[in-house]
Order: C-alpha cells, then structure tokens, then sequence
C-alpha cells in the first residue's frame, strides 16, 4: 500500500512540476532565452493570488486573473525592455542568464518589502486528503492538478499546431532567420512567447501555494525543476516537458520506497544527469550531436 | 572642485564627531537582514530595538547605545565578511549573531578580538562549544527535548514518537535525546525521517509517517519548511498530535491554520510577572506591534539588556567597556533579570532556564504547562 | 579598518582564483560549468581533513586537495564529452545538486550540515600561519599562483588547441586534436586550481560547511566571468572584484531603513548585475564588440 500511496503522491507532485516547467520549457524552447527570472514570475504570480484571495477575499477566478495580467505583464515586460536590449548587442546565452539572474535577485527582494518573508499559504479544503482506501489517502488537489496540467496542455498544443500564431512559435523555435523572410518579426513573436509562457506559471503558483505554501525565495527551487523537466523532455518538446515532470515527481516520491528522504532531492538530479549522459535529447527531443 | 569635496567631507566628520559624544556605545547585530531566512532577521531585531529604546529612555547608560546591523543573509561567509566590519570599522565590543552556521564562522573571530558574541535563536548543542565570548540567551535544545518527551508520555499517554528532522547538530541531538528520553519514560521512537534543508515536497514523507502508526509527530525543522512540513502532513492524513521546539515561535507556523493545536517548549516566561522590566516590554511591544511578543524576540531583547546591565556595572566601576571586560562582569553576576524570568549563565556561556510548554491556538501560543524538573 | 580591508581582500582573492578557473574553461574551452561551487567545495574539505587528522602542512594539504579535486573532475569531465551549450550547463547544474547532497549528508568527511570546525591554521616551513596579513600573503601568493599556471597553459600550444576546439570541434578533430583527452585535461586543471581556492578558504575560515558550496556560489562566479568578460585574463579578476565589492560598499549607503537594509542592497546588487548586462554584455573587460579572438 505504501507503494500505491507513493505512486499516487508522484502523480500529484508530478501534474504539478510539469505545469511549473512547462512555461519555461515554451519559453527557452522557442526563444533559447535562458529566463531564469520564470521563478520570479512564479513568485509574483503565487503572491498576488495570495494577497488577493486569502488576504483582501477576493473571489478565486477574479484573483487568479489578476495574478495572470501580472505575471504576463511581468514577462513581457522583461523581454521588451531587458532581453530585447542585450539581444540587440549580439551578445552571448549566458549574457541573457546573468541579467536574468539579476532580476529574478531584484524581484525576490521586492516580493519580500512588500509582501513580508514568512511561508504563507492558501488554505484551501481541496488540499485535505480523504482515506480512499485504508493506507491511501489522495487529495481532491491531485485530481486539480492533474486536471489543469491536462488543460494547460491541451490549450497549447492546440495553440501551437492549429493557429497561426502557433506554427509562427513553432517556426521561432526552430529556425529564427527563416522567420524573418515570411515577413514575421521575431521581436513581436518573443512578446507572445513570454505572454504565454508567463501565464502558464500561474496555475502552478496557485496550487503550490494551496499544497505547500509560498515563500519569497521559491523561485530558486522552481527554476531547478523547470531546467531539469526541460532538458530531461527534450528542449523545444512541450509533449516532453510534460512527461519529463511526471517523471521526475514521480521519481522523487517511488524513490521513497527504498531510499531515506534526505536523498530524494538528489534522485531528480541524477535522473537528469543521466539523462544528459546517455540521452540528451530527452525524452521527445531531436537527437544531439556532441 | 576637489576642494569643495575635501571641504564637504570635513564637515561631515566634524558634524559625526559632534554628535557622537564619547560616552555613546555602539553593538552589532549581524542578523539575516535578506534572503530565505530574512523573517528571522525581522523578528529578532525588533526585540533588540525595543531594548534599545528602553536602556536609553531609562538611562542606563552615560550615554545613548545604538545598534550596528550588518546583513549576515544566515551565510557564513557574508557573515564572517560583516562580522569582521563591525569588529574593525564599527569597533563594538558586543555583537548579537544568530544562526548556526553564521555562528560557527564568526565565534574565531569574536574570539581573537576579545568581542562578545549573543545567540538568541538557535539551540543546537554545538553553540556551547564556541568559546567563551560566545554567549547564549536561549536554553540550548536538550533541556528542550528533555522537557517535552515525559510531558507527552506520562501527561498526554503518547508513547510511540515518530520524528521529522533535518540532519544538521540540532536534528542529531534532538535524535539522540530522544532515544534517551523516551527510553526512561516508557516511550520509544516509532521511525526517524531525516528531510534536505531545502525539500519542499513532504508527502512522501507523510506516507511513511503514517506507516508506523505513531502517536505522536516531533518535527526539528525550522523557518519556511517547518510550515511546510505541518501543513502536508495535516494535509497527508497526518492527524496525530504534532511536537516541536522553540524554533515553532515565528508568526508563519503560528499563523498557520494547519498547526493549530501542536505543542512546543520553549524557556518559561512568567507572563504575570508584574516586575518592572517583564511589563514595560510585553506593553510596549504590543504597543508597537499590536500583539505579544513571542520567544525569539525576548531573547534578543534579553541579550541587549544583558549588555545593558554589563555595560552600566562596567561604567560605574570606571572601567571601559570592551569584550574582555564585559565577559569578566558577566562571570561575575550571579543572576540577571530577564523578561518573565530571572537567570543566570553557566561557565561555558549558556543559560539553564526553566522551560515551559506552549500550545498553538487562536491568536498564536498559550503556555499550557511547565517542565517537570 | 585595516583588519577589514584585509578580510575582505582575502576573501576576494579567494573569489578571484574560483573565477579565473572558472575562466578558464567557459571562455576558453567552451565549457560552460555550473558545478565549479563543488570543486571549490571539495578542494575545502579535503585540505581540512588532511590538516586535522594527518599533517597541517600547508604543501601537502594543498597537494592533497588539487588531486582529489582533480580526480573528481571526471565526472564533470564525462557530460563535457558528451554535450555543449545548455545540456552541458544543466548536466553541472545536476552534478552541483548531487554534490551538495554529498556535502550534506556524508558526515565523516564534511561533518554534515554542521560542517567542519577548529581547522587548524596551516604551516610553511614549520611557521603556522595566523594573522590576516599572514593569510593575506597566503591569498595573494595563491592567486598569483593560479593566474600563472592558467596564462601559461593557454599561451602555450595546450590554449591554442582549447580554442580551437570551442571555436569548432570538429575543426579541431578533422586537424587531428585528440579533443577527449585535452577537453578532460582542462576540466581537471579547472578543478585542481579550484580545489587550491579552497583550501586557503578552509584554513582562513578555520570552519567550512555546505553552505559556502551551493548552487548560489556557482551562479555567482559564473556572473562573475560573465560581467568581468570570458576569455580574458583580467575580466574573471575585475568581475570577482565587482561582485564582492559591490555588497560590501552597499553597507555603507547611509540612508537604508535598518528592517530594509538587507533586501535593499540585494536589489541594488541585482539592478548592478541587469544593467551591466544590457550596456555592456560582452563584459567589463571584454567590452561592446563580440568577442573573437583571446
């Protein structure tokens, strides 16, 4: 039973990291923009619905909204006037990563002024468990989770393969000069790419505060599971980010079964590693030459 | 314009001089001003402040005293780098610190430069091995295990303890005494969970937790995780009575909703106590803050009158106040008056104290019962 | 004063070698390494575990960390082999995870998350080594030391062929590099020199714990050798002067609320970093144009 309780566990946990890595896989997929500042807009998303919903009560869809616009608006913001700027100087990945770096430092620090420094959470009866069985205990948020990781992902892959705009991101992604010569700017396209990318982080923001709270210096943790559920699909597969943070959950919580916990963070980076070593393409994506 | 600017800055140490009369003390307070442990950082240093503002409205001192903060972001190495500021720049003979690691790092330097170190927050036992400059206000965490287990056991018949901890000095000895204690009472521990510092995900956990069948939970964890770790275990079927230390005091897990009802020790405070010191504070702090003051900010709040108290005894004898001597007087004080308490420090720097139990309900934690002794 | 200056020159010098290390493999053989904390780390405990239970000579100590650092190279070295830009960066990124863990829980060697404690001060020639301006000495005469081991190294035929291989692999493969074996050679080089960084760190701090080691660390030296400029000898020294700098002087901003002063400076620290990137992204030293030869 223990087992059976694991895997469920690893269900939730993973419909959770791939809803949180699923915004920054669409984002470096498609623009290679190394946007470790994602964390901050996760951040910000988790604590505006907090402020929102639990602090002012206000009601949920109206909260989540707004925790949306601002955390689109965060993105594209960040791409219109940072990244846009050090692109503009052909300058190197990892020029990107350390202003990325930098602001997601200056956000965290603002979420802390305003918002204060303690773990906060969003009670929330969704996150009890009920006994399904004796031994097994699942929360209606498991069934939430994987309900919005379904849709999410749904919603974008019928963005990416039936609409225009989706074969244009598509096109970004793989081949950005090309973009230029059927009359499109990438500029514009980038603008879209965080818009989505951004908002994505949002369910995620919400159900990890209703499970296991949100702190100011989240977005560190965050950014690890994004990279690592990315790599780990293949970069520039959505498919990939997906099954790769189910993975990866469920990794964390089987691993449980025979290994203490003060190992189980090490477990998600040894997949990677492996990954990496003996597949680097990921999951779902194109092979990689070395 | 060079000699407008040479100009400016005279004036500027003319006026810092002016102002700063040679009586006026100074302290350090190298504190997690930023960073994940930053509520920390906020909490103790609103007790100091409140000592602060009492020693000088009550002129204690010749002169004003004054607080130096460095941000020490509970890293060792920024803390050895504002450690190090305060000794040489800011020259002050007292330094209140907090956090292990930070402690660890700085206690050589406090040693070599004769300043006085005061932790006020953490409770592992390797605090009581940093020398003799290093000073705590808090009871270290044995006694605090000590207290809980047979009040579990023989008052509330939970015999069978499953522990959550991370695996740091604390965690360690929070194992070992428990495993002595529960033994002499008749308990045993059930299973112990170590968990990563930085693990956020704690369902797993709860599984195992529940597996062996416990009557009881003790979580050593501390900051952000320790809410953490309360609410999904709650939310994983977890319904058993929850146990920890003092690190359970900070306004997040009491505010928790999840951590209603779980106990935790911390140093007896005598609420009622209707001497002078213990009212001022407990009023003023709520005047302040609009709502009691809870353990780390009267150790920190301690920690600063002791200084006070040194500092005035040292200023009457006519001697200066340095680290050396305030280390001497303080060897040379039977017993000081804390808030709700009255003390007095063991050889090695560390404070025996009563302790008592406290329960989280509505509106924060009740002291619901005292340690056996 | 004096005596601060000192420690935070120490520690600067300390910083400074990581990111000419560091340096040495992103701006010259293109291997970008999030796991360089680890080296350092690992350098640190070993140099501490040799003076605390066998010897605190300084040599040996030092001798003993640049070789254990440099073994455990190989297993940055093996995805290194393998893969390039983002993969390679996300392969160190899990190496640097597991090897906190490591550090964390492996008690006997690094003491746990309590880390070590009462490293004795090391000796040279039967002289213990005690006083700042003595660790100054140590810091400086380290840093030197690295400085010429890594110019020497790329002046010579072993930096052409590294640059050759960044600038295109399979260039330098068709020329018949053994890109394998020189690839590993630099990634211990890195490690080794590294492992010295720690060892001074150990000794001057006479306490090392996890906590120094942690992913934190290895972004920082990575912003470091990107805001001083890759692939060149003074920009890894001016970005580590920078971004040690940069806090220290931020506590003497003299109007901070004392509640604020930490997340203050942290944003101010934050913005310095953004900015630098947008004006200058090839670097301080690098400047605006694109980098294109060493």
């Amino acid at each position: 039973m223990l087992f059976i309780q694991l895997f469920v566990n690893g269900i939730q946990t993973g419909a959770l990291y791939a809803l949180i890595a699923a915004g920054f896989s669409l984002i470096f997929g498609t623009t290679r923009v190394f946007h470790v500042a994602h964390g901050a807009t996760f951040t910000l998303a988790g604590f505006v619905f907090y402020e929102l919903y639990t602090v002012l009560g206000w009601a949920w869809p109206l909260a989540a909204l707004a925790a949306g616009a601002a955390a689109a608006l965060f993105g594209m913001l960040v791409d219109r006037y940072v990244y846009a700027a050090i692109q503009r100087h052909e300058a190197a990945f990892f020029t990107v990563f350390v202003a990325s770096f930098g602001l997601a430092i200056v956000v965290q620090n603002l979420i802390t002024i305003g918002f204060g420094r303690g773990l906060v959470t969003v009670p929330t009866p969704l996150s009890k468990s009920v006994e399904l069985l004796p031994g097994l205990y699942v929360a209606p948020m498991a069934a939430v989770a994987v309900l919005c990781a379904v849709l999410a992902f749904g919603a974008l892959q019928w963005l990416l393969t039936r609409t225009n705009l989706g074969l244009a991101l598509r096109a970004l992604g793989e081949n950005p000069a090309l973009v230029h010569v059927y009359g499109l700017t990438p500029r514009r396209l980038s603008q879209y790419v965080f818009l989505i990318g951004s908002l994505l982080a949002v369910p995620a923001a919400i159900l990890t505060a209703a499970t296991s709270g949100l702190n100011p210096a989240m977005g560190h943790h965050v950014m690890l599971i994004s990279i690592a559920a990315t790599i780990v699909g293949g970069v520039g597969s959505l498919r990939g980010a997906a099954v790769a943070g189910l993975l990866l959950g469920m990794a964390e919580n089987l691993s449980l079964a025979w290994i203490d916990p003060q190992w189980s963070e090490a477990v998600t980076f040894v997949v990677l590693f492996l990954f990496i070593l003996f597949r680097p393409g990921g999951v779902f994506g194109r092979a990689v030459a070395s | 314009m060079k000699k407008l600017l040479a100009g400016l800055a005279l004036c500027q140490g003319l006026t810092l001089t002016s102002l700063a009369t040679a009586a006026d003390l100074a302290i350090g307070g190298l504190l997690p001003m930023s960073g994940s442990n930053a509520e920390y950082g906020q909490i103790f240093s609103s007790g100091a402040n409140l000592a602060v503002e009492h020693i000088n409205a009550s002129k204690m001192l010749s002169g004003k005293l004054s607080i130096v903060y460095e941000d020490s972001q509970a890293l060792p190495m920024q803390g050895v780098i504002g450690m190090n500021k305060l000794v040489n720049v800011a020259k002050v003979p007292f330094v209140l610190s907090a956090f292990t690691g930070v402690s660890k790092a700085i206690a050589p330097i406090g040693t070599r430069s004769k300043t006085v170190m005061v932790n006020g927050g953490g409770v592992g036992p390797d605090l009581a091995e940093l020398g003799d400059y290093f000073w705590n206000t808090i009871p270290l965490a044995n006694f605090e295990v000590r207290a809980m287990v047979p009040y579990l056991v023989k008052q509330r018949g939970l015999k069978r303890i499953a522990l959550v901890y991370v695996d740091d000095p604390l965690g360690q000895a929070v194992v070992k005494e428990l495993q002595a204690e529960l033994g002499k009472v008749g308990g045993e521990l059930a299973g112990s969970f170590s968990v990563p510092a930085t693990t956020q995900q704690f369902s797993g956990v709860a599984a195992r937790v529940r597996d062996v069948k416990p009557d009881a939970v003790y979580i050593a964890s501390y900051g952000s995780q320790q809410g953490q770790i309360v609410k999904q275990l709650r939310d994983n079927g977890v319904s058993q009575q929850i146990a920890s230390y003092s690190a359970f005091a900070i306004p997040s897990t009491l505010a928790l909703p999840e951590a209603k009802g779980a106990l935790f020790t911390s140093q007896k405070v005598d609420w009622e106590k209707s001497d002078e010191v213990t009212r001022r504070m407990l009023d003023d702090y709520k005047k302040q803050y609009g709502k009691a003051p809870n353990m780390y900010v009267l150790n920190y709040y301690n920690a600063v009158r002791t200084f006070g108290v040194l500092a005035a005894a040292l200023e009457k004898a006519g001697k200066p106040v340095t680290g050396e001597n305030l280390l001497a007087q303080r060897k040379a004080t039977p017993t000081f008056d804390f808030v709700g308490a009255t003390v007095s420090f063991a050889d090695d720097g560390t404070i025996k104290a009563p302790i008592q139990i406290n329960q989280i309900g509505e509106g924060g934690a009740k002291p619901i019962a005292d340690a056996a002794p | 004063m004096l005596a601060y200056l000192q420690n935070i020159a120490v520690l600067f010098c300390v910083n400074a070698m990581l990111a000419v290390t560091l340096n040495f493999i992103m701006g010259y053989a293109g291997i970008f390494s999030l796991a360089h904390a680890i080296f350092f780390g690992v350098g640190a405990y070993t140099a501490a575990n040799i003076a605390m239970h066998f010897s605190d000579s300084l040599f040996l100590c030092v001798a003993g960390a640049m070789l254990v650092s440099a073994v455990l190279s190989m297993a940055l070295a093996l995805p290194a082999l393998r893969v390039r830009g983002e993969y390679f960066v996300a392969a160190s990124l899990g190496l640097q995870v597991i090897g906190v863990t490591v550090f964390s829980e492996w008690k006997g060697v690094t003491g746990g998350l309590g880390g070590l404690v009462g490293i004795p001060p090391p000796t040279v020639f039967g002289h213990a080594l005690t006083t700042p301006g003595e660790f100054l000495a140590l810091a400086l005469a380290g840093l030197a030391a690295v400085l010429l081991a890594t110019t020497a190294l790329l002046r010579g035929s072993f930096g052409r062929s590294l640059m050759a291989i960044r600038d295109s692999e399979s260039a330098a493969q068709a020329a018949g590099k053994w890109v394998a074996a020189i690839k590993t050679l630099s990634v211990a080089v890195s490690a080794g020199l590294a492992a010295v960084a720690g060892a001074i760190y150990a000794f001057y701090m006479s306490f090392v714990n996890v906590e120094g080691f942690m992913l934190e660390t290895s972004i920082l030296l990575m912003a470091m050798v990107i805001i001083g400029g890759t692939g060149t000898v003074f920009g890894p020294i001016i970005g580590a002067a920078l971004l040690m700098l940069l806090p220290a002087a931020l506590t003497y901003l003299p109007f901070l609320p004392p509640a604020e002063l930490g997340t203050v400076q942290q944003i101010v620290y934050g913005a310095v970093m953004v900015l630098l990137m947008m004006y200058r992204p090839g670097g301080l030293v690098g400047g605006r144009r694109k980098k294109g030869q060493a």
